[in-house]
Formats: C-alpha cells, sequence, structure tokens
C-alpha cells in the first residue's frame, strides 16, 4: 500500500489510533515511521500531566493577591476567597469524555490537595484498545510490575484473534526469582509453512516496537529487556513473518491484546 | 474562525461533574460573564484583573499546585502568571480566545521556567561538585535538559500561532481530544482540523530542529 497520508502521521504522533490499513502500512514502513518520530518531538515535549487543561481548582492563600496587588498597582480586590474556588474551568479544560471527578466540585479540596487527573495515553489506550479488541487488564499490575521485586504472575491478557487466520491466545507478565521480568505466552494457532509467528511489544500508537522473538503454538517464555516500560509497550501483537530474512513486523497481524497503563 | 474557544460562557464548565459550580446570576455591571471580563482586562480595566483573579485563580494555582505541591513554589507560580498577564495583556487579543485559557497558557509558561531554573540549579550544583572533588568526570553535562529546552520552546512557538491554529492545537495537546472531537467542539470540518494539526506540528518540528538541541542519532 501507498505511504500514509501526512495528515494521518501527524494525528500519529498525537497518539492517534489510525485506521487498520494505515496501521498496517506505518508497522511495516520505516519512512513513515520515522517522519511520525521527527512530528512527535514536539507533542512529546509538552506531554506532561502538569500541562493537562483539567484541572481541580485550588484555592490560593491570600497573600498571593497581595503579591499581585504589590507589583501592579492594581486597587481593586477580589471579592472572597470562595468565589475562587467555584469558578468553572477554562474553556480549554473542557473536556467532554473526562471521568467524573471523585469529589464534587462544590467540596473543594482543602489545603491543597488535588483530585487525580488523567494523562494523555490513557484516553490513546482505550481508544486503541477498542480498535484492536485488546482485552484490558487491571492498571495496578503493571504498576506494581514496573517497581517491585516480588516474584509472582502480575498480570495477563487475552490474545484475541484479528484476521482470518484462527490465532488466540494468553499471554501473562510475570516476575521470576532473580528480579527479572518474562512474558509468557500461550498461543493457540494453526503451524505455519514457510512463514513463522514473531510477538511484538507495540506503541498505541504503533509507532515503535520491540520484537520478543519467534513464537510456536503452545506455551512459551520470553525474558523482557531491562527498564522496558510495559506502559509504553502496552500492545502485545502476534505477527506471521515470512521467511524474506527483513527483521521489521510484516504488517501481518493476527493476534493481540492490550495491557491497561 | 474566531469564535473557536470564544464560547458562550454556560457552556464552558460542562466538564462532568462540574456542571452546576456556579449560579446563574444576572449579569449586570457586577457581575460581567466572562468575555467581558477579557475584554475590559485586554483595556487594563483594574477591577478586570481582581474579577479575573476572582474567577479564575483557583484553575491557575490548581495547576500550580499539581505541577509542585502545596506551598511557596506553588504560589509564586499563580501570582506570577497573574503578574505576568497583567503587564503583558497587551499580547492578550479578546477576539482571538477567552481570557482563561490564556491565564492557562502563561501558567504553563511559568511552570517550564521553574523546571528550567531548578535544572539549573542542580547542574550548577553539580559542577560545582565535581569541581570541588576534581574528579576528572569524562562526560560533561548538557547546558540544559533537552526536554526542558524543547518544552519551553513549543510553548513559546504556541504564542505565535494565530486562531484557529492555537486553539486547535492546544486542545489536542492539553484537553487531549482527538482531532474529531475537536471539529466537533469547534464546528470546524475534520479535514481542516486535520490539516491545521499537520501544519502546526511541521512549523514545531521546525521550531525544535533551527532551535532546539540536536538529538542524539
Ligand atoms: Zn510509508
Amino acid at each position: 500500500m501507498p505511504h500514509c497520508q501526512p495528515e494521518q502521521l501527524a494525528l500519529a504522533a498525537l497518539g492517534e489510533p489510525l485506521p487498520a490499513d494505515a496501521a498496517a502500512h506505518l508497522v511495516s514502513c520505516g519512512d513513515c515511521r520515522s517522519e511520525v518520530r521527527s512530528l512527535q518531538r514536539a507533542v512529546d515535549a509538552v506531554d506532561v500531566p502538569e500541562f493537562a487543561a483539567s484541572v481541580a481548582p485550588v484555592a490560593p492563600p491570600a497573600s498571593v493577591w497581595a503579591g499581585i496587588a504589590a507589583a501592579t498597582g492594581v486597587s481593586p480586590a477580589p471579592r472572597s476567597e470562595a468565589s475562587v474556588v467555584t469558578a468553572p474551568p477554562p474553556p480549554v479544560a473542557v473536556a467532554p469524555a473526562a471521568p467524573v471527578p471523585d469529589d464534587p466540585p462544590q467540596d473543594p479540596p482543602a489545603g491543597g490537595q488535588v483530585l487525580p487527573f488523567r494523562s494523555r495515553r490513557p484516553r490513546v489506550l482505550m481508544t486503541a484498545a477498542a480498535a484492536l479488541v485488546g482485552a484490558v487488564v487491571g492498571a495496578g499490575a503493571v504498576a506494581v510490575l514496573n517497581g517491585s521485586d516480588d516474584a509472582q504472575p502480575l498480570t495477563s491478557v487475552a490474545l484475541d484473534q484479528l484476521a482470518e487466520a484462527p490465532a488466540s491466545g494468553r499471554a501473562e507478565v510475570v516476575v521470576r526469582g532473580d528480579g527479572s521480568r518474562a512474558l509468557e505466552v500461550e498461543l493457540d494457532a494453526p503451524a505455519l509453512d514457510g512463514e513463522y509467528y514473531e510477538i511484538w511489544l507495540i506503541e498505541p500508537n504503533v509507532v515503535e516496537m520491540v520484537p520478543l522473538g519467534v513464537v510456536r503454538p503452545g506455551a512459551q517464555s520470553f525474558e523482557l529487556p531491562t527498564g522496558l516500560d510495559l506502559g509504553q509497550y502496552p500492545i502485545v501483537d502476534v505477527s506471521v513473518e515470512p521467511l524474506d530474512g527483513d527483521p521489521t513486523h510484516s504488517g501481518v497481524s493476527v493476534a493481540r491484546g492490550v495491557l491497561e497503563s | 474562525m474566531t469564535g473557536l474557544l470564544a464560547r458562550p460562557a454556560g457552556d464552558l464548565g460542562s466538564v462532568a461533574g462540574v456542571t452546576s459550580d456556579r449560579e446563574p446570576t444576572p449579569q449586570g455591571a457586577e457581575d460581567p460573564d466572562d468575555a467581558e471580563i477579557g475584554r475590559r482586562f485586554a483595556a487594563g480595566e483594574e477591577q478586570a484583573l481582581a474579577l479575573a483573579y476572582e474567577r479564575w485563580a483557583g484553575q491557575v494555582h490548581g495547576m500550580a499546585v499539581r505541577a509542585f505541591g502545596p506551598g511557596p513554589d506553588a504560589e509564586d507560580v499563580t501570582q506570577q502568571t497573574f503578574i505576568s498577564a497583567w503587564t503583558g495583556r497587551a499580547r492578550y487579543r479578546p477576539d482571538q480566545g477567552p481570557l482563561p485559557a490564556w491565564l492557562s497558557g502563561v501558567c504553563r509558561h511559568k511552570i517550564a521556567d521553574t523546571w528550567a531554573k531548578r535544572d539549573r540549579m542542580r547542574r550548577e550544583a553539580e559542577a560545582a561538585a565535581t569541581q570541588a572533588q576534581a574528579a576528572p568526570a569524562g562526560g560533561t553535562t548538557p547546558a540544559v535538559d533537552t526536554a526542558i529546552a524543547d518544552r519551553l520552546l513549543v510553548l513559546e512557538e504556541l504564542d505565535r500561532l494565530g486562531q484557529p491554529q492555537r486553539g486547535i492545537i492546544e486542545l489536542a495537546f492539553f484537553a487531549d481530544l482527538t482531532h474529531a472531537q475537536i471539529s466537533e467542539r469547534t464546528g470546524i470540518p475534520l479535514g481542516t482540523v486535520k490539516s491545521h494539526i499537520r501544519r502546526t506540528l511541521e512549523r514545531l518540528r521546525t521550531r525544535l530542529e533551527v532551535d532546539g538541541a540536536a538529538l542524539p542519532a
């Protein structure tokens, strides 16, 4: 298929999932991926939760206004602290899909306590999950995984059939006794002739991916690279690769699951 | 197109769960609507600074506290945001978007400036420590962290964008909306939103390539 449209590559840089054909092309095209990466530098630069428009208001102490009045020489003063807290968020903050805060805004957080805010990525992830029919597992499990030495299975994800080929299975993240992490994979799929299955961890926007290795029908274990952030590569993907010596993803995915970040 | 972010005031608080936070009040001289405050702020009317503080200091301080926790750093960011907004009010164009969105932008600058300042201080302290120990440290630390520098450049370039480009990219960056949601929200056709996003990201890329640090290959 031809290269992705320039607009699609920009959307991919923002973390939006692409239509299936464009996503498949992106997976296998180095040119398109490097274009996405170059556009992504600006996106990443400001992709910090501290910049999100949606935020729980916190009333500043009276000394803040006093400093403003002193610096500007402005004499009228705001009427009350209460009205400060109950003001609506700025317009850019308006996000129809935003989750309902745990506390009602009429009950402003005391002492500067802030409500949980959402980061950009989970939205992308959920959209990707919906589009890719991935099963989603708990966020807590992955969080534990990233910083813990506990030797126990942490999370598992169903690998759902994507294409005509009847391939499905499960993947389970475990921490082994020596602290290393592994992906235990159980693949239920027909044997191939002249092709093979390969398993990957992929970013939500399908730009960067980590090959874990050749996978055969049945049960196998793959060590996860040290320091690999599963939150960044949550898509567990099984592809069919031709025996062509090309180490990049063929673009033919047959089963997938998505770990929730 | 200038209507992009200049939504009617009643529509502004429609985040789920934040719909009923303001009592409908008669909008006389005592309670001007958001757009009115924006116009008066731009015109340099002192009362408008107090009104803007009354209405949006909670949001600004919420951002500051989220970044630095409650305390002097957050309070300083909030204070600097309003002082800069007031002294730089000539740069605020009421017809280009509502005041609270602009205040949020100023607040992001202050947060990013504070990060850069901390980073610089940390590096200076490290450099001093290294010199004191006369350690033959092989690697010299770069002048400033690339991510922090990139962040400042992107925020600066956003300030130079006109509307609707700026509003569109800010909805994508900071409100986390998809291009389809942005189109729905603003009434700007899908194709137009997409091409603005593309051109804006190209523009930001160019800015980073020209003024930013070279990235390791
Ligand atoms: Zn391509």
